[in-house]
């Protein structure tokens, strides 16, 4: 081996001996925004990111009952999770309790689809990329429950969650209507929205804010929509601002739905 | 034309019909259809099903096109007309819900029954009232430049408030291009004096509507795909789909009626409770579905597929997911495949058509692409984009609707997608369609796919909305009688089902095998 060999070679060492330093440890927190990568495989296309030289894995295409949803090619995406030693998937590492949510901006630069590699399988997607086998991929739905709840008494406290920096969407239905039900049965003195705008404090340390009207906006949005499907009782809104400590931080774009009785 | 010689007319055409028409047994079953008598049919112009005809409409018949015949199916039995709101010319205009709504086309109207029908009469059919069948009220009557966009793509003038009625938008509207001179006139112009802007729409086909009411599925106070509030039928406070109109602006049959008898007709006083109430016992009875075709022959038979023809309409279930392998979405059971290659050449020819169809079901139904940008159904959480087939979005059983709440903009309205003729010193071809410049505020998230400007022939939903995001969307169809009533899509931009085909193409890159585009053609044709 010439020395320019073994120079580069050693450079090459080097440069793995320091990814593999920077790589976080299993149990490890991390944040950060990036944008996504879909991967196609010879079933569903799985979802990667990139961060400081290293691959995530993020989830699978399934259908709308998976609690971790793809994100958005054309934005970037902030990823929160437990870094796990579980075995790659799609050659990305595992996180736990991972959260997605697409950045609201386009971003052109977020454009990479990966053709299928023999080297990726996806043999655990609980739904083909077709049609499904008759049922939801997630039966019930994570979160969700097929059992009659009982009787609402006393106060009554519901927390929604929010993508960054947007109001209600398609993850919210169900919920919206899970208050109603229950505000029908308590029949509430009071209402009261609070708005919080979410703050994330990353992996580098970056703090990421929503937009400054964001708790009112999603509070107003929150409280007009329980009133026009039928909770007209007297209300109150308010909105916060969060603070972040980069743990669990997409709990802080949320709307805080109280009832009273 | 007189009372007396439009009824013998009619009764002359009926008589015609009635040749090929398949009755109903007394069992409920359909018999086989009798040798199509083409002469019968070869002259559009006796097609035509003017107002107050009162003329029965037959508890089963058919009606020939392009592909074979259409065939209507009234559950209830023979329809009588005379006096019946939906046949009768209730507008001070002259004009019926069966005007736009024509037997021949599916209860929809073709873009060529609306030209023959200008041949016919000169163009003073009350079809062609100022009203919304010119490209704009106050154009010169008796010039067909006048009715540019009904005649040559079928295409209703909806005229709607802007801005919209008790709704925050979220964007602002400006006219970037107004080829018929409506959204800019001091009277119907968006700053005219009706502070209207008119977009151009075909009339949607009036069969098959306990599907397209159905709210069995997906259907909640808060809309599936966006949160918002769903609308509440007025008369029980339950929420509906949404699903009739292109802006799912009216969600109950009452509510679209009487809207059209006010807009399209322009009665002078609203329809009684009990003309509602008839219009809707009709549209709910009434079934249709491509029952022939001139080279597959009969399509519903014995032992042939379960949801092919207006009979298996008439039996099927409402309100049901069908992109799944227990329902399915147009139900064939293979039926038509590996056919025996025929002891006859017709036979032959027969049997090679029937299993192009399957091949273009098992495409529609298997063939995965990759759905990006779509508003609506890449972001309801299956990401984008996303590796799946026709199906996913036209999922509903037996329709091909989208299951609830089904606005998306797949493109057909908003640029870059849109139809549009090239921008060069060369084309001679001129835009038809209006083209607004839509400008989302900055205050909010932007539309996630198009940004905060966005360039629409029509914003569909969210004339309606207000939503930035609803720009370009439009309510899903269901895919039944496509044959008696080109052109397609909401603004008539494909002029045929190959068109259709090729648009889904372009639009999502999928890179059809043109064997892929002639079954597709033939599978959509016999629906």
């Amino acid at each position: 081996m010439n020395l320019i060999s073994k120079t580069f070679m050693s450079l090459a060492v080097a440069s793995v001996a320091n990814t593999l330093l920077a790589a976080p440890a299993p149990g490890e927190r991390i944040s950060f925004v990036s944008c996504p990568i879909v991967r196609d495989t010879a079933t569903v296309p799985c979802w990667l990111s990139e961060y400081e030289g290293d691959s995530y894995y993020l989830t699978i295409q399934s259908d709308v009952s998976a609690s971790v949803q793809p994100p958005l090619l054309g934005h970037q995406v902030l990823v929160e999770g437990i870094v796990t030693d579980a075995p790659a998937i799609c050659g990305g590492i595992v996180l736990d309790e991972v959260r997605l949510t697409a950045m609201p901006e386009l971003d052109a630069n977020c454009n990479t689809m990966l053709p299928a590699d023999d080297r990726y399988i996806i043999d655990f997607n609980p739904r083909p990329p077709g049609p499904s086998a008759g049922r939801l991929a997630f039966d019930p739905p994570p979160g969700g429950s097929k059992e009659e709840p009982p009787p609402p008494e006393g106060p009554q406290e519901f927390d929604i969650y929010f993508d960054f920096d947007k109001g209600i969407s398609f993850r919210h239905p169900r919920l919206l209507s899970e208050i109603l039900t229950i505000a029908e049965k308590l029949q509430p003195s009071r209402l009261v929205v609070t708005g919080v705008r979410g703050a994330h404090l990353l992996s580098d340390g970056t703090l990421l804010r929503e937009a400054p009207n964001t708790g009112r906006r999603r509070a107003e949005e929150v409280a007009g929509l329980l009133r026009d499907a039928g909770i007209a009782v007297q209300g109150e809104v308010n909105w916060i601002d969060a603070v972040a400590d980069g743990v669990d931080d997409w709990q802080s774009r949320r709307v805080t739905v109280r009832l009273l009785p | 034309m007189s009372k007396l010689k439009t009824k013998l007319v009619a009764w002359q055409r009926l008589l015609c019909f009635l040749i090929t028409v398949m009755v109903s047994s007394i069992d409920g079953t359909l018999a086989v259809a009798q040798p199509v008598q083409e002469e019968a049919f070869s002259d559009r112009s006796l097609l035509w099903w003017s107002p107050g005809e009162d003329r029965p409409l037959p508890a089963y018949i058919e009606y020939e096109n392009e592909y074979g015949r259409t065939g209507l199916l009234n559950t209830s039995g023979v329809i009588e007309t005379d006096g019946h709101p939906f046949f009768e010319a209730l507008g001070t205009n002259g004009r019926g819900c069966v005007t736009c709504h024509q037997p021949a086309d599916a209860m929809s109207i073709s873009a060529a029954t609306i030209q023959q029908r200008w041949q016919d009469t000169n163009g003073t059919d009350p079809l062609f009232a100022p009203v919304d069948g010119m490209d704009c009220p106050n154009k010169p009557a008796g010039d067909p430049v006048s009715h540019s966009l009904l005649l040559s793509r079928g295409l209703i003038r909806v005229a709607l408030p802007w801005p919209p009625v008790d709704v925050e938008t979220e964007f602002d509207l400006e006219v970037v291009r107004d080829p018929t001179g409506c959204n800019t006139d001091p009277v119907y112009g968006i700053e005219g004096e009706k502070q209207q802007v008119s977009v151009y729409r075909r009339p949607r086909p009036a069969i098959n509507l306990r599907y397209v009411a159905s709210s069995r599925f997906g259907v909640s106070p808060f809309i599936g795909k966006t949160g918002q509030l769903a609308a509440v039928d007025p008369e029980t406070g339950r929420p509906l789909n949404m699903n009739m109109m292109a802006d799912a602006r009216d969600s109950t049959l009452k509510q679209q009626a009487q809207n059209a008898a006010l807009g399209h007709l322009e009665v002078d006083t609203p329809l009684s409770d009990d003309q509602l109430d008839a219009i809707q016992e009709f549209e709910l009875q009434l079934y249709g579905a491509q029952a022939w075709d001139f080279t597959g022959g009969p399509l519903s038979v014995d032992g042939g597929p379960s949801g092919i023809g207006p009979q298996a309409m008439a039996d099927g279930s409402d309100g049901v997911l069908g992109n799944n392998t227990t329902r399915f979405v147009f139900p064939m059971e293979n039926k038509w495949a590996d056919l025996p290659e025929g002891a006859t050449e017709n036979e032959a020819t027969r049997n090679a058509f029937l299993e192009s169809v399957q091949r273009g079901h098992d495409n529609f139904f298997y063939r995965t692409f990759w759905i990006k940008d779509a508003m609506h159904i890449n972001t309801v959480g299956l990401g984008n984009p996303i590796k799946r087939t026709c199906a996913t979005c036209h999922g509903m059983h037996m329709t091909g609707m989208d299951t609830a709440n089904g606005w998306m903009d797949l493109g057909t309205t908003n640029l870059p997608w849109a139809l549009e003729p090239p921008e060069s010193p060369w084309a001679e071809e001129e835009p038809v369609m209006p083209l607004f410049k839509i400008t989302c505020r900055d205050d909010l998230p932007p539309h996630p796919f198009l940004g905060r400007t966005i360039y629409t022939q029509d914003p569909g939903r969210a004339l309606i909305s207000g939503k930035c995001e609803d720009v370009g969307t439009i309510v899903i169809q269901q895919f039944r009688g496509l044959s008696a009533r080109a052109p397609y899509f909401s603004n008539g931009s494909a002029a045929n089902l190959r068109e259709l085909v090729d648009f889904y193409d372009r639009r999502f890159n999928i890179r059809y095998t043109e064997q892929e585009k002639v079954d597709l053609v033939n599978f959509l044709s016999i629906l």
